[in-house]
Order: structure tokens, then C-alpha cells, then sequence
């Protein structure tokens, strides 16, 4: 039997990590295969969101079960890490630093730039389309046709302290989970606490930092596509309204053609005492009679095509986390941490507290301003 | 894992207790309907704090032998982000006419 054979005795783990590191790993190859067809096939499902039929989901399908047969070999591969074998990288300027952290820098550094991406299109947009509120005050329309115009989330989300609820607790959400999996990191590391201590701790921190995550996508959901009804003691604070409508159901969609908000309708503004702005050229034009007034409609598919691609993605990573936590608590609820390896926590930490870091940033430029 | 304190304390604990304070405190900015431009400078100048904060003591970036080549490693996308971030400015629409004498072609304030 060749070394080889002795250090791998299946593709499929789990690896005797004794005899050196698993040159042959082929999950990460499969997987990221898997998201190509998956991603590809799920971009033909739907169009402008609309569902296009049923002819692209078996291949969607085919493509999550490549992903997940990619991931099932890697977690066997990684079940039986123990620390024993930890490649250093020898060139510089890494020299002496572990080979795994050096590449999960290199692997943030293109995340960085994808968000990067995404803020910039945001800011090209924002700044370069005129405001909806612009226009409204403006004049510059008429009832019944609709104007392109930016209308940020914002204007929806931080209308109310109940509308602002779930992206709060998710900011609140992130920052505790960013601090569980530092103490997961912590106690894993600990040499003077028994295994078993050190097993239930890592376990629950972990465990708790999974929650979380769950968590955060629910409130996004919810945000997204549920909303919440309000106790009747509540609705004064919410403009008399019992229910905290998602932003589906407010017409907020990346088609949306001809988006309507009682913001920018001068009936619903009177009724209410609002009134147009007395400084706005819409006010003085309508005191004029040169402009009938009414509810404005606006086509806000750019807008609404950043917000929902930026938080998207952005989901997106939290659900690649996860992934990555269920199987590590699981690793953990097994007694499979130990100091030797508790590094794997601090690489995976590194990952979910960048995707804290891109929340930092998009919970105040998102969802505030 | 951290080796040093934060005014003598576990810098863990420090780190989270400081995050959720600044987030109380953006929130609340929000919630007291000032002006656009003083929210945007309220969040901006809060955000990156908390962004420092994050990537000094929970990534590490801060305080552990090989700090200072990671710290290095993750400002690399920075130079690539400012000429993103430039280029944004100057395809503005307004950019032609609206950005200073000096930096419009042609008219370099010589």
C-alpha cells in the first residue's frame, strides 16, 4: 500500500490526518460547480419576477444536490481533524502563518470587492437619479404616467420605529453572534477545563450563534415578504394602522413599474394635515392652478433592484453561515474541538464577522438614510 | 486570541459592549428625525468605528503576532475600492459641470 492509499482510504473521508494534509479534496471543486449550474438555472426561473415555468427547476435542483454532495464530502473529510496537521505557509509575506487563514484573507479580500460592487452601483444610482420626493416637490409629473425616479428603502423602513424593528434586532442579532463565536473560539482554545466542560460550552456558544443567524433571516423574511399585525395600543404610533406590512406588500419590487406611497399624493396629505411643503414648487404651482395635484406613480425598479441584490446578497452569506454552523455545532456537540484545532472556529469567525462588517455598512446606508 | 485589555477588562466583552452602544446610539439618530445631511454624518461617523472595531479585536487584525501582514492583506481591495468609488463620482451626471474648476478637463486652475 503507497503512502497515499495509508493517508486516504476513500475519496470520500475521512481522512487519517496523521499522515498530512488531504491534497485531494474534491468537494471544493464539486461544489463550486454545483453553484454555477444552480446559479445559471436559477436566474431562468424568473424574470423581473415573474415565474417562468417549471423547465429550469429540475436543473436548479440538480445543481443544489452537486452542492450538497460536495459539502457532505468535505464535512466527512473534516470530521476527523484533530489539529494534528496544520500547513504553514513558507514564502513570504506569510511565512510561518497557517496555510488556511492566509487563503480565507485572500477569499475576504474578493468579497470584499463584490460588495464593494454593490455599494458602488448603490451610490452611482442614488446620487445620480433624482429622489422621488424630488420630483414630487418638483412637479415635474402628472397623475396617471409614471416618472423614473430613486426611491430608497428607507423612506419605507425607517417611516416607523415597528417598520425599523426586524433590521434593528438583526443589527442587534449579528453583533451578539459575532461575540458568541469569539467565546465559542475562546473556551475551544481553554487547556485547563475538562473535555466535557469545554464541550458543552463550545457547543452552546456555537449552538446560540446558529440561532442567531436563523434569526436574522427570519426578520428578513418577515421584512421581506410577511410583515407583523400590531396590538391595538400600538397602531396610534403607526399611523393608525393595526399591521406592519412587508415591503412585498407595499408594492416595494424590482418590477415595480408604477409604485404609488400616499407620501407623494396631495389628497392624502391634505386629508391628513400634512399639506405639500408651502417651500415646494409642487405647492406653488398648484396654488397657481397649474397643477391639479394628485398620486404621483413612479417606476423604481433601479431602486429597488440595489436594495434587494445588496441585502440579498448579503442574506445570502448569512445562509452560507448557516450551513457552516450546523455542521459545526454538530462537530462540537461530538466533542470535536479541542485547542489543537480550535482554530477552524477562529477561520470560520473570521468569514461570519466580515459578514458583520458588511452589515455595518449596510444597515445605516440600506435601511436609515 | 487576544493577549492584551481593554481599560483593564476582557477585550471581548469591551468590544461587544461598545458595539451595541454605538448601535443604540445609531438607531436613535434615526428615530430623532434631524436633517438628511446630519443622519449621514451621524451613521457615517459612527459606522466606522464599528468597523474598526470588529476587524481589530474580533478578526484579530489587532494585537496578535501576525497582525500587521493580515492588516496589510485585507487594505489591498482599498486601493481598488477608492478608484471604484472615484469613478462613481465622476460619471455623476452632474460631474461636468458641478464638480470644482480644478479637476474638470481643460480647466486644471493653471
Amino acid at each position: 500500500m503507497s503512502h497515499d492509499d495509508h493517508s486516504h482510504p476513500s475519496p470520500w473521508g475521512p481522512h487519517d490526518w496523521g499522515h498530512g494534509a488531504p491534497h485531494n479534496s474534491w468537494g471544493p471543486l464539486v461544489m463550486s460547480m454545483g453553484i454555477a449550474i444552480f446559479l445559471f438555472s436559477l436566474a431562468s426561473v424568473y424574470e423581473w419576477g415573474e415565474f417562468m415555468g417549471w423547465g429550469y427547476v429540475p436543473v436548479s435542483l440538480l445543481g443544489l444536490s452537486i452542492v450538497l454532495t460536495g459539502l457532505v464530502a468535505i464535512w466527512r473529510q473534516d470530521m476527523s481533524f484533530d489539529g494534528s496537521y496544520e500547513p504553514k505557509a513558507t514564502g513570504a509575506p506569510f511565512r510561518r502563518i497557517d496555510i488556511r487563514k492566509v487563503a480565507l484573507w485572500v477569499f475576504l479580500m474578493s468579497e470584499m470587492m463584490v460588495f464593494t460592487s454593490l455599494f458602488s452601483t448603490y451610490m452611482r444610482y442614488r446620487f445620480g437619479i433624482e429622489s422621488c420626493e424630488d420630483v414630487f416637490l418638483s412637479g415635474n409629473w402628472v397623475e396617471g404616467t409614471s416618472v423614473n425616479c430613486f426611491e430608497p428603502a428607507s423612506h419605507l423602513i425607517a417611516s416607523s420605529w415597528f417598520h425599523l424593528a426586524p433590521g434593528a434586532i438583526n443589527t442587534f442579532a449579528l453583533i451578539i453572534s459575532s461575540f458568541t463565536i469569539v467565546q465559542a473560539l475562546r473556551y475551544a482554545k481553554m487547556n485547563d477545563i475538562d473535555d466535557d466542560l469545554r464541550r458543552r460550552k463550545v457547543t452552546r456558544y456555537l449552538g446560540t450563534t446558529w440561532f442567531l443567524a436563523i434569526l436574522f433571516l427570519t426578520m428578513k423574511m418577515i421584512e421581506w415578504f410577511l410583515g407583523f399585525p400590531l396590538p391595538g395600543f400600538l397602531a396610534e404610533f403607526n399611523h393608525g394602522h393595526d399591521t406592519i406590512q412587508s415591503l412585498y406588500s407595499e408594492g416595494y419590487l424590482i418590477n415595480a413599474e408604477s409604485y404609488q406611497h400616499h407620501d407623494y399624493d396631495t389628497h392624502y396629505l391634505a386629508e391628513h394635515g400634512h399639506g405639500v411643503d408651502h417651500d415646494s414648487a409642487l405647492y406653488a404651482m398648484m396654488q397657481e392652478g397649474t397643477h391639479p395635484g394628485g398620486h404621483m406613480m413612479a417606476n423604481i425598479q433601479v431602486s429597488a433592484s440595489t436594495f434587494y441584490v445588496t441585502t440579498g446578497t448579503h442574506g445570502a452569506h448569512v445562509f452560507g453561515g448557516i450551513i457552516g454552523l450546523t455542521y459545526m455545532t454538530l462537530k462540537a456537540a461530538k466533542g470535536g474541538y479541542n485547542p489543537n484545532n480550535a482554530v477552524s472556529i477562529e477561520y470560520f469567525g473570521l468569514y461570519w464577522h466580515f459578514v458583520d462588517l458588511v452589515w455595518v455598512l449596510v444597515f445605516p446606508f440600506f435601511y436609515l438614510y | 486570541m487576544a493577549h492584551y485589555k481593554i481599560l483593564g477588562q476582557d477585550p471581548y466583552w469591551m468590544n461587544f459592549f461598545g458595539l451595541m452602544l454605538l448601535t443604540v446610539i445609531e438607531v436613535a439618530a434615526v428615530g430623532l428625525d434631524l436633517s438628511t445631511l446630519m443622519t449621514l454624518t451621524i451613521l457615517t461617523v459612527i459606522a466606522i468605528p464599528k468597523f474598526i472595531m470588529i476587524a481589530a479585536i474580533f478578526m484579530h487584525l489587532y494585537g496578535d503576532d501576525d497582525s500587521g501582514i493580515l492588516t496589510m492583506t485585507a487594505l489591498f481591495p482599498a486601493f481598488f475600492i477608492i478608484i471604484m468609488v472615484l469613478f462613481v463620482g465622476l460619471t455623476h451626471p452632474d460631474a461636468t459641470t458641478g464638480l470644482p474648476d480644478w479637476c474638470r478637463p481643460g480647466n486644471y486652475g493653471l
